[in-house]
């Protein structure tokens, strides 16, 4: 579509140019040149393709609806239970879990243990993990 | 389980029977709702492997992020769709959630069963939905190519997956997963049995993709809407990664020689994919091929079979889903207003939508993995251990990730940065739609930083 509007030239597309709005301003345009405030009005004389901006008859469309009402009704669901119920509260609801496979607990555990064999001159570990006076060896065959 | 799967079955009466203004309001509530429901499966009792564990369907630390992350999405997929479906009949809007739906119940009792013939059933039922979004509501007249190639390519391999795991029933008698684990080794020493290894890997390999079976995945993401898009990057490809975690386990013995073509496949994928990125003209299609690449770490790290990789590779679905569906919004957003995929027409987005070049940033970061969002840290992990298996690895890990974070830049550089096109005269301002859209999907990727352990599975 927009290859078409490329070989037609810059004729078409001034007529193009009037059929979305960039922002709306309220302000007057002050001795500035207009290029810094973009335009917004109504679809002037020009062919838009039957393309007309929601933002013309809505300046407040979120996107969601063409009908005001329930477009503003959907942006709020959406952020609240999205953002505010899901993210935030669900959120600090994951924060809060128990301590799952009691990884954090054997940290401070360990931790714990290390201090006090330090304190207590004692090595950190020893070296057998099995007491050895209990492992009974096969005899010599 | 029943608590989200019978009010997501609801969601299809409530897609119905809803009058024509509040479709949509009340199936994104409605699904929200479910969403945040879906959380509380984050809060697992104790030691026990499984929980909430019933006749079919249980939870265990490698299903759950996967099943937030499917629950996570259908809101997302509404708040998608609602643009580009707003011209279309409201009975067709009505079909167009009610395949969403299905597609998520399908993947809820896929991701949460424990019999692996269930499984196998839900993979296949979750082709159909998909393949009429997209061969019914793509945009271009591949769409029916595309739908072709999807359906064929993943079917074809999955039958050899159906005989496979027949013959595991008669074996041992029973699918279930939660014996699975422990039961005796097989001997497997016959080519019937190494026939037998590749028909149990071959249907997952193909969702993941593996590098030389991908053909479809450009084709159908490109072709899909984009809720179609959504599901099939975020979700139908980790449904390949998670079948080939709960089958390897069978594998044993074998997996230890025969995956050597499998890893390297992969790997070079990442490679190749990255650089058709950095080549890429339509802007879907290099999102498309970055899933590629990112499933082939996805899959080495799977293959090797430790638990770094496991790790690793559950990390990096779960950020990869988050990130690639973030892209493919944000490439949306895009082809809605200047109804064209090509990056070259669509140039200097930064002038003219500077809030969503924030959006397109963030989201480009991540899927270069950047530290120290998770798909760094499942990254890392994964490129480790395959370093640990074999360090002549790294020469392809390191380099794909070296190319992962040129087309990522290009693809940003391209889309925001630069002078407007001429032709482009003024566009549609951001919609706040958008806006939630986005942040729905990168707040909980940047949330995960600061919470990994969630997405650890096993390892935990």
């Amino acid at each position: 579509m927009l290859t078409r509007v490329w070989r037609f030239g810059p004729g078409l597309t001034r007529l193009l140019r009037h059929t979305q709005v960039r922002c709306v301003s309220q302000s007057k345009p002050s001795g500035m040149s207009s290029a810094a405030v973009t335009e917004a009005h109504a679809p002037a004389a020009g062919s838009t393709h039957g393309e007309v901006s929601p933002f013309v008859k809505n300046p407040d469309f979120h996107g969601f609806s063409s009908d005001p009402v329930v477009d503003e009704w959907n942006m709020r669901i959406g952020f609240f239970l999205g953002i505010s119920v899901a993210l935030v509260i669900g959120g600090t609801f994951i924060h809060y879990l128990p301590d799952h496979g009691m990884r954090q607990w054997a940290r401070r555990e360990a931790e714990r243990l290390i201090q006090q064999r330090e304190r207590d001159g004692l090595p950190l570990i020893g070296e057998n993990y099995y007491d050895p006076s209990k492992i009974i060896l096969p005899t010599k065959e | 389980m029943l608590k989200i799967l019978i009010p997501t079955m609801m969601l299809i009466p409530t897609t119905w029977l809803a009058p024509s203004k509040h479709i949509w309001p009340s199936a994104l509530a409605h699904s929200l709702i479910i969403a945040i429901f879906s959380l509380l499966w984050l809060s697992s009792p104790g030691e026990t492997g499984w929980w909430l564990l019933s006749n079919l369907m249980a939870l265990d630390p490698l299903s759950t992020p996967l099943l937030v992350l499917t629950c996570w999405l259908l809101p997302l997929m509404i708040l998608a769709s609602q643009n580009h479906t707003s011209a279309e009949p409201v009975n067709r809007q009505r079909m167009y959630l009610m395949l969403l739906t299905s597609l998520q119940i399908f993947l809820i009792i896929a991701f949460s069963a424990t019999e692996v013939l269930l499984f196998y059933v839900m993979f296949e039922a979750t082709l159909i939905p998909t393949l009429i979004l997209i061969t019914r509501w793509g945009s271009q007249g591949e769409r029916l190519n595309a739908g072709t190639y999807f359906l064929f390519y993943t079917l074809a391999a999955s039958l050899p997956l159906l005989v496979a795991l027949l013959i595991l029933q008669k074996t041992t008698g029973s699918l279930s997963l939660l014996p699975l684990p422990y039961a005796a080794a097989f001997p497997l020493i016959s080519v019937a049995d190494k026939l037998w290894w590749a028909g149990c890997l071959l249907a997952f390999l193909v969702k993941m993709p593996l590098y030389g079976m991908h053909l479809w995945l450009p084709k159908a993401h490109v072709e899909a809407p984009i809720a179609g898009s959504m599901i099939l990057a975020a979700v139908l490809l980790k449904l390949g990664g998670y079948g080939m975690m709960r089958m390897m386990v069978v594998l044993e013995p074998l997996t230890k020689e025969l995956s050597y073509p499998f890893i390297i496949l992969a790997l070079w994928g990442v490679i190749m994919t990255g650089s058709v990125c950095l080549r890429q003209t339509d802007l879907k299609s290099l999102i498309a091929y970055s899933s590629v690449g990112h499933m082939g770490l996805v899959a080495g790290g799977i293959l090797i079979q430790t638990p770094w990789g496991f790790t690793g590779a559950l990390i990096l679905m779960i950020a990869h889903g988050l990130t690639s569906s973030a892209l493919l919004c944000l490439a949306n957003t895009n082809y809605e207003r200047t109804h064209t995929r090509t990056m070259m027409l669509a140039r200097g987005m930064q002038m003219l939508l500077p809030l969503m070049t924030s959006w397109w940033f963030i989201a480009t970061l991540a899927n270069l993995a950047l530290p120290p969002l998770p798909n760094l840290m499942g990254e890392l992990m994964i490129i480790t251990s395959l370093f640990n298996w074999s360090w002549m690895t790294i020469v392809l890990t390191g380099g794909g990730t070296l190319i992962t974070a040129g087309y990522s830049l290009y693809m940003f550089l391209m889309t925001q940065r630069g002078p407007v096109p001429q032709h482009i005269l003024a566009l549609n301002p951001s919609h706040t739609r958008e806006h939630l859209l986005l942040a729905l999907h990168l707040l909980p990727l940047l949330l995960l930083i600061l919470n990994p352990t969630l997405v650890w599975g096993w390892t935990a």
